[in-house]
């Protein structure tokens, strides 16, 4: 059987990944088998990390056979048996935590795509620099698929590697976190992809970063997005200049309310994940009013972007504490150029503890940390200094 | 671009290539350090920055992002050698 696409999937798309280009055709075959499988799962389907081809497969199968889709990030994760949240066709995406077991997050199909423009556009050469089972992948996957664009990706694979294949295949569109626009000016040689439209978010936008890239990609449209797991896509900023004009604050934006409540950003928006309809979500992301603008200046809980990785210096400092030799230790965010931030670490040896050693053991218990979370410069010191109540001073993390 | 600094960032280089149990090839002003042929990545180059700022007591970043893509073009960013040799890097 070959049923045509679905509405939301332009049938002019081309995938290319590892240099492989698949169309409408293959992946209607790898979507029947899916959607065999997925009719005889009970309601809730896992799919393990297999490049775009096959996510794009099994979102065209479980939309088919009505069932909830976790489109999960791991390959470990066997998860079986589990009974649906909820009715009908639904994509499940995990958050993007350091620590614990992460979140997921049941979204509705057609609010996911309730930020996409529909409009077609067939010559678009997308590069995929997100996880395809991100939140921010999976936007860009939706937007080229209506699109009926090329869509390169290259799973695993770093911005150094993704930097030749945007300049290979004459990439004309990029979504992407700062980080990894930082990494991507870095690996950039003479040649530049032909971009027409450079978009930045999941960290906030530095004005040196986006002044880099609108002197780099002078014709292309700079945007930044502001967007959360459980919110949803927010808002976009076309001004090239960080942060969003003060004046949404009164009026909203495309539909999502915008306040300031003690420092903290807060929404209402219509694209909200499923269970928070209605009423204000607090974001957690500490806003800065200067002038007519609002400027981000951190997280409320202290985590800072290393990367593009959410990671929290405390936690990372227990992980210190607790190895044996330490007696004290204090984890900060240290401002850095490429990848945004980076954790530095300042410990104190208990008494006639060596110092290899204690290097050592402390390698051996950050090892189990995500890399963005491993302090990269540990300073061994005679004392940690207190704030004046009495807590450690924890600098850069605003 | 500072011989002294050029030997520098071949050392921490080194040494943070080392922890992850790799080894790089001879470095040269035109070596690149993302696209290239080192076996870094943009969590490694950041490291090498945080430890060049230890040691040298320099951030050439400090007014936001200055493009470079060799390790000749970092060296040029640091001002000529009044580094703190003494001083242990302490890179994990």
């Amino acid at each position: 059987m070959s049923l045509p696409p679905p509405s939301w999937l332009h049938p002019g798309l081309r995938l290319i990944e590892a240099e492989r280009g698949v169309g409408w055709a293959e992946i209607s075959v790898q979507a029947d088998a899916f959607e065999t499988v997925f009719r005889a799962s009970g309601g809730r389907v896992v799919l393990p990390p297999q490049g775009v081809p096959a996510l794009v497969a099994a979102l065209v199968a479980a939309e088919r056979a009505g069932v909830e889709l976790h489109l999960s990030r791991r390959t470990d994760v066997m998860e079986t048996g589990r009974a649906p949240d909820g009715p009908g066709f639904a994509v499940l995406l995990e958050t993007s935590g350091t620590t614990g077991t992460p979140k997921l997050i049941r979204h509705d199909f057609q609010r996911l795509r309730g930020r996409l423009r529909g409009a077609a556009d067939p010559d678009a050469r997308w590069l995929l620099a997100y996880e395809p089972a991100a939140f921010a992948g999976l936007q860009v996957i939706l937007t080229a698929l209506a699109a009926g664009a090329t869509l390169v990706s290259a799973p695993g694979a770093g911005a150094a590697e993704l930097a030749r294949l945007a300049v290979r295949h004459a990439v004309t569109h990029i979504s992407a976190t700062p980080s990894f626009w930082r990494a991507f000016l870095l690996a950039l040689d003479g040649a530049v992809p032909p971009l027409a439209a450079v978009t930045l978010g999941g960290e906030v936008a530095d004005q040196p970063l986006l002044d880099r890239l609108a002197e780099r990609f002078p014709t292309a449209k700079l945007r930044h997005i502001y967007a959360s797991t459980e919110a949803g896509a927010l808002f976009a900023v076309g001004d090239g200049k960080a942060g969003f004009p003060a004046a949404w604050l009164d009026g909203g934006i495309d539909g999502v309310g915008l306040r300031v409540r003690d420092g903290v950003l807060e929404v209402e928006s219509p694209r909200a994940m499923l269970g928070h309809e209605g009423g204000w979500l607090s974001t957690g992301d500490v806003v800065d009013l200067r002038g007519d603008r609002a400027l981000f200046a951190g997280r409320l809980d202290g985590r800072v972007n290393v990367g593009g990785v959410k990671v929290s210096p405390e936690v990372v400092e227990q992980v210190l504490l607790d190895v044996p030799g330490v007696r004290d230790a204090l984890v900060q965010a240290a401002a850095n150029p490429v990848t945004g931030h980076i954790l530095t670490a300042l410990v104190v040896p208990a008494p006639g503890m060596e110092d290899m050693a204690l290097r050592a053991a402390i390698r051996a218990a950050i090892a189990d940390l995500p890399p963005a979370a491993r302090p990269r410069l540990v300073t061994m010191t005679g004392s940690i200094a207190l704030g004046a109540a009495g807590k450690k001073t924890r600098k850069g993390t605003a | 671009m500072t011989n002294s600094m050029f030997a520098l960032i071949a050392e921490e280089l080194a040494r943070i290539a080392a922890d992850k149990g790799e080894t790089l090839p001879v470095l040269g002003p035109d070596t690149r350090f993302l696209g290239g042929d080192l076996p870094i990545d943009s969590l490694d180059l950041a490291t090498l920055l945080v430890v060049l700022e230890q040691r040298t007591g320099q951030d050439p970043f400090r007014a936001g992002f200055v493009q470079f893509n060799t390790v000749g073009e970092l060296a040029a960013l640091y001002r000529p050698a009044h580094s703190h040799p003494g001083l242990p890097a302490g890179s994990l």
